[in-house]
């Protein structure tokens, strides 16, 4: 059976500085699997290995069973199948809401503008934020951009999302309403790996955790094994520090 | 004396410097040969003979001059700034190349030898599109390296995120860059650009080197001809009216632009 994600020994280094050490891991389809780990250890450059917006220094990345790493794939392709939500939303600030959500999908994807449109309709439907189409992405709080930047990446109906501590950068009254849309994609069966530091999603939603340290995966497993019964130390101390805040 | 309180030391201060003000029109009014210079400066006579050629020739063609020189200058400056962020070197060290050279050299020089130079290297070469497009040319050609400078300024001040966003999304380099990037990038360096185009309308006045007809002045040539015609400098003073007229709304608008891209940063 193929997995929706297969990482087999990934290395990543940035000059001297070995980032991803050796990574395997897969993910099934539908899964949610939240990541863990102090910063620096390297979860933002596992997740930008993934669409190769960061380049692999060795190993493979297999998605949908079609390997990202071969350099003869056609990335662009292989990137529309794979949503990629970010800490900063990274919305497009001289376009609407609308033009956000339609600009890769005609573009990239070449579908008729109508039926973008109405794609980008139903995404914005879904992320509640309806109202919204036409207004520029500065006009709306850090939560509704981060919903539109959901949006827009399902607009493009990918097979699986990325998210890169999607809330880390919002007010704490704001986190809610993203975790929210979030939670209702992983219900509707979204294939999602989710870097996070909301432990209380990740014990919630995730079908699996993983925590990584200083470049490798240090354990992985079911949320409430990982979470309240880590076999490692370095997981127990991540957690007690992760509670005291 | 007594010592005086800071804010007393400044009210003497402004008055000191105000009656120095004073004293300096006073003698300037005084001294200066009113009747003289209202004639050879504010003929109203020889003022309204330039018109309505100095409107419908010179100010138009100033106009034109300035448009085909900013929008060729634009063009090359958008080729020379993505080779200067190229990953490949050879396009790199040309753009830095084609930049400091044209920037290092007059205005005057590269018309010279776009005008004289070229049909001389090329045997008979000549731009066509006679001043119009020899001029505008030349002065693309400076014109190009400093836009590219200002631009590729612009296209660096956008954020990383903006392409890691398209790039996620499918979109190739050459989209994001057309699409996402160089869109913010004009809107970030509409005021530095509308320096350069105040720039480009002054430098138009070069364009005598490469000779004239009747039809080809621009508001300098158009009013050095007339004074040497009337023996008076008046054109000079309506040109300069003309040009401030131009160059003004535009110095104003680039300031108020600034002052609300500091406001929303
Ligand atoms: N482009 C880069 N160039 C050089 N070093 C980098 C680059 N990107 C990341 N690093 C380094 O790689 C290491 C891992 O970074 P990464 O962003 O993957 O960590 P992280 O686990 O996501 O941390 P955080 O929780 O702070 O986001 C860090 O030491 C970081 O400084
Ligand atoms: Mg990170």
């Amino acid at each position: 059976m193929t997995h929706a994600i297969d990482v087999r020994n990934l290395h990543k280094a940035f000059g001297d500085l070995e980032v991803l050490q050796g990574i395997d891991f897969t993910v099934e389809t539908g899964e949610v699997v939240c990541v863990l780990g102090p910063s620096g250890s390297g979860k933002s450059t596992l997740l930008r290995c993934l669409n190769r917006l960061e380049e692999p220094n060795g190993g493979q990345i297999l998605i949908d069973g079609e390997d990202m790493t071969d350099p003869d794939a056609d990335v662009d392709q292989l990137r529309t199948n794979i949503g990629m939500v970010f800490q900063q939303f990274n919305l497009f600030p001289h376009l609407t809401v609308l033009k956000n959500l339609t600009v890769a999908q005609t573009g990239v994807l070449g579908r008729p503008k109508a039926e973008a449109i109405s794609i980008a309709r139903e995404m914005l439907e879904r992320v509640g934020l309806s109202d919204k189409t036409h207004d520029y992405p500065a006009h709306l709080s850090g939560g509704q951009q981060q919903r539109v930047a959901i949006a827009r990446a399902l607009s493009m109906k990918p097979k699986m999302m990325l998210f890169d501590e999607p809330t880390s950068a919002l007010d704490p009254e704001l986190v809610g309403e993203v975790l929210d849309v979030m939670r209702t994609l992983a219900d509707e069966g979204m294939t999602m790996m989710v870097v996070t530091h909301e432990i209380g999603f990740a014990q919630e939603v995730a079908d699996r955790v993983v925590f990584m340290d200083a470049g490798v995966v240090v354990e992985e497993g079911r949320p409430e094994q990982v979470l309240e019964h880590p076999a490692h130390e370095r997981t127990k101390k991540f957690l007690r520090m992760v509670s005291e805040h | 004396m007594k010592k005086l309180k800071p804010r007393q030391r400044l009210f003497v201060y402004q008055l000191m410097m105000y009656g120095l003000a004073a004293v300096f029109v006073l003698v300037v009014a005084t001294q200066a040969d009113w009747p003289k210079i209202q004639k050879n400066f504010f003929n109203t006579e020889i003022a309204a003979d330039m018109f309505p050629e100095v409107i419908t020739s010179a100010v138009k063609n100033t106009a034109l001059y300035t448009a085909l020189s900013f929008v060729l200058g634009m063009v090359l400056a958008l080729a020379l700034a993505l080779m200067r962020l190229s990953s490949l070197k050879p396009f790199r060290a040309f753009a830095i190349g084609y930049i400091e050279l044209f920037r290092g050299l007059p205005a005057l020089i590269t018309l010279l030898f776009v005008g004289f130079g070229l049909p001389i290297a090329f045997s008979g070469f000549r731009i066509p599109g006679g001043v119009l497009g020899r001029g505008s040319v030349g002065l693309a050609l400076v014109a190009g390296a400093y836009m590219a400078e200002t631009l590729r300024a612009g296209i660096e001040a956008v954020p990383k995120g903006q392409t890691e966003a398209a790039r996620s999304l499918g979109m190739s380099q050459t989209r994001t860059m057309f699409t996402i990037i160089l869109p913010q990038a004009f809107r970030i360096i509409i005021p530095p650009l509308t320096n350069e185009l105040v720039l480009l309308i002054k430098d138009t006045s070069l364009f005598f080197i490469l000779g004239s007809t009747p039809g080809t002045k621009e508001l300098t040539k158009f009013a050095r001809d007339f004074m040497n015609a009337e023996r008076n400098a008046t054109p000079l003073t309506v040109v300069a009216i003309l040009y401030l007229l131009i160059t003004l709304p535009l110095t104003f608008l680039v300031r108020r632009l600034e002052r609300s891209a500091a406001k929303a940063r």
